[in-house]
């Protein structure tokens, strides 16, 4: 495990989306610290907000309360939602997003040489054509892509191939961190082995910064250092892996990895079942917002709602009966 | 009892494109017991869809099956359903009701202009009765066996009404209200949440318990097949490359594909290995395939000379564990003297 300074620190972060008089509390004072070289998964299931808080994080919204502190590659710290236009423009190079949908997030109508040099263009206008085009072929053979087909459409890549041209687009600016939103879950298992080989590889290479958002808690078991599992908006629990998938403290995580399916028939996994659910977020329950389906329920859980603190060292909560709980993970070899 | 409920053999696939003819499901075979559950697994492009809708003869008009599709309907006997008139009587008497559909994306599979009562009532109305109300009756119930609350209210709803999970649900009933002799679940689970998907493959697999259906599950998810299936068959490119019971085959995988498909997936708890395994290259497109086996460009145990001048065929290594692969079974002319079991 690398561990390097802390790059980001996202702290009590909150958006909400007002509609017809609605508001809608996407995420809710989510708060943990990342450390330079290292990944951090981000699971929940549809609807808990682990898209929102990663666009949040990039500033492709702007959240409604809470801060982004990032240590800039000079060295200066920086309230990332707050600093200036133009201020923005230097630093936002060094924080890229690859997307989910491999289909959907690249313009058909630009060649593949195009989308990746695009970035360049925009935050370089006076970079030589030649450097342009050679930063380009760089990143493409970086990234697996047969550089004699750049001059083709997207429509003529298959799958894995547009999400390698996602990868090498983020990649282009050199960037610092990455969150990956659903990088890998649009792919055959195969493909999606070699993309997570190819994160792994970069990684190595330029030590990157990863928030890797996903639903697939095997894929991010492999290769997240710490994980965070996100619940209506909030965030229930954060840990180091290892931790989090052996001893889990929430309810809300020991039910998410009992339905883990593992694929190996002679595994059986009791399943412990989650009643009714998901609430809707513009109308939370009171209290701890999983009380509703919580099978360890007191009428404390149903009146208050619990901190979200450090039980032990790196491993955040919010429940309260963290403590007394012994809850079943997966036991390690 | 373990009688054959349904026996695919030779089937081909051709769907005619600009381009020529594309053979995308080339030769193959496989039976299913009665209360049998067969994993069909491959990548996408491998051809399972296809197979699937030509038991049920829904495929596009483009494309083309040859072969034999034997199932044992309860009124016909044993009959080849690619014989049948595809718009006909007598496959309608069995689409739908003998054998049913779950597919993929229930937000697409339903009509959004219908209440879902109404659509569950299609079919029976359709098979069992003509009496609306009794019709009504019948899809109340499945619905309440297949775990959607207030089946009453729900009746009346219409398909955005309801989540992801609930929908499912709802496709379920409506694929098993005529008790169907078999159930095609083409990646029921795929669109879904975890923690949901555990509960639609409890479900199926209680309520297979109860109907004694057989069900063919397609995926490509290895763990979902882990939990549901007692036989796996891996597809690519149009063949069976591998079949054998579930256990066997995460056990023992033979063929260098299944061993790739299961070497790729992270199992939580073990060891971190430092990089997954990954099968190089991607599925070539099945037009103007070159001679010999299909995953030669990307097996790395490729015999040349051999594997790239015969198509292997499916040979039995014993307890019912099926392999087509030149360098698992021996070269093609000791094969043949051993014949195909």
């Amino acid at each position: 495990m690398s561990k390097g300074d802390k790059i980001l620190d996202v702290k009590n972060i909150s958006m909400q989306f007002n509609s017809k008089g609605v508001c809608v509390r996407a995420v809710t004072d989510v708060s943990f610290p990342v450390y330079e070289g290292e990944t951090i998964g981000i699971v929940g299931e549809s609807g808990c907000g682990k898209t929102t808080l990663g666009r949040c994080i990039v500033r492709a919204y702007e959240p409604t309360a809470g801060c982004v502190e990032y240590t800039a590659s000079d060295g200066l710290l920086l309230d990332f939602l707050k600093i200036d236009k133009q201020t923005m423009k230097k630093y936002r190079k060094e924080i890229q997003m690859i997307f989910q949908d491999p289909y959907s997030s690249l313009d058909p109508r630009m060649t593949v040489l195009d989308i990746i040099k695009e970035p360049i263009l925009a935050n370089y206008p006076k970079m030589p054509k030649a450097e342009v085009e050679r930063r380009v072929m760089d990143i493409a053979a970086k990234v697996g892509l047969n550089t004699t087909y750049l001059k083709r459409y997207p429509h003529a890549f298959s799958g894995g191939q547009r999400q390698r041209i996602g990868i090498a687009r983020a990649l282009v600016l050199n960037p610092r961190v990455i969150v990956c939103d659903e990088a890998v879950s649009a792919l055959d298992v195969s493909i999606q082995a070699q993309v997570i080989n190819l994160l792994h590889d970069l990684q190595q290479e330029f030590g990157l910064t990863y928030l890797f958002i996903s639903h697939d808690l095997s894929v991010v078991e492999y290769i997240s250092d710490k994980v965070g599992v996100m619940y209506l908006g909030k965030m229930v629990e954060f840990a180091p892996t290892k931790k989090l998938f052996e001893h889990p403290m929430h309810p809300y995580t020991e039910s998410l990895l009992s339905a883990v399916p593992v694929a190996d028939p002679t595994v059986q996994m009791e399943r412990i079942p989650l009643e009714g659910e998901i609430p809707n977020p513009a109308n939370p329950p009171s209290g701890c917002y999983f009380h509703t389906r919580c099978r360890f329920c007191t009428e404390k859980c149903k009146a208050e709602a619990p901190a979200y603190v450090e039980l032990e060292p790196e491993h955040f909560v919010a429940c309260h009966r963290a403590e007394e709980l012994k809850l079943r993970g997966f036991s390690y070899e | 009892m373990n009688d054959t409920i349904i026996e695919i053999k030779d089937l081909k696939i051709n769907i005619k494109i600009d381009e020529g003819t594309l053979t995308a499901v080339r030769g193959v075979d496989f039976e299913i017991k009665k209360g049998e559950t067969l994993g069909l697994v491959g990548e996408s492009g491998c051809g399972k869809s296809l197979t699937s809708k030509a038991i049920l003869g829904i495929n596009d008009k483009k494309c083309k099956a040859e072969g034999e599709i034997i199932f044992d309907a309860d009124n016909l006997g044993k009959v080849n359903l690619l014989s049948l008139n595809p718009r006909g009587k007598e496959i309608r008497s069995v689409r739908g009701k003998q054998i049913s559909m779950i597919f993929q994306e229930p937000m697409v599979a339903f009509s959004p202009m219908y209440t879902i009562g109404n659509q569950i009532n299609e079919a029976t109305l359709l098979h069992i009765t003509k009496d609306k109300k009794k019709a009504k009756e019948i899809s109340l119930e499945v619905m309440r066996k297949v775990g959607i609350a207030n089946a009453e209210k729900r009746y009346d709803q219409y398909p955005h009404e309801f989540s992801g999970g609930m929908l499912q649900r709802a496709l379920i009933a409506m694929a098993l209200v005529c008790n169907p002799k078999l159930l095609i679940a083409d990646e029921p689970t795929t669109a879904l949440d975890v923690t949901i998907q555990a509960q639609i493959l409890e479900l199926m697999k209680e309520l297979q318990k109860d109907f004694g259906m057989s069900i063919l599950f397609i995926t490509h998810d290895l763990g979902t097949v882990a939990k549901m299936c007692d036989r796996v068959a891996v597809m690519y490119l149009g063949r069976i490359v591998e079949s054998a019971p579930a256990v066997e085959i995460y056990k023992n995988p033979q063929h260098p594909y299944t061993q790739g498909l299961i070497g790729s997936v992270h199992k939580i708890g073990t060891k971190n290995q430092d990089r997954l395994f990954s099968i190089e290259g991607t599925v070539p497109l099945a037009l103007n395939l070159p001679a010999g086996c299909g995953f030669y460009d990307r097996c790395h145990k490729r015999i040349e000379g051999v594997c790239n001048v015969y198509d292997p065929s499916l040979v039995d290594v014993g307890d019912d564990h099926k392999i087509a692969c030149f360098a698992c079974t021996g070269c093609p002319n000791a094969k043949e003297g051993q014949g195909h079991e």
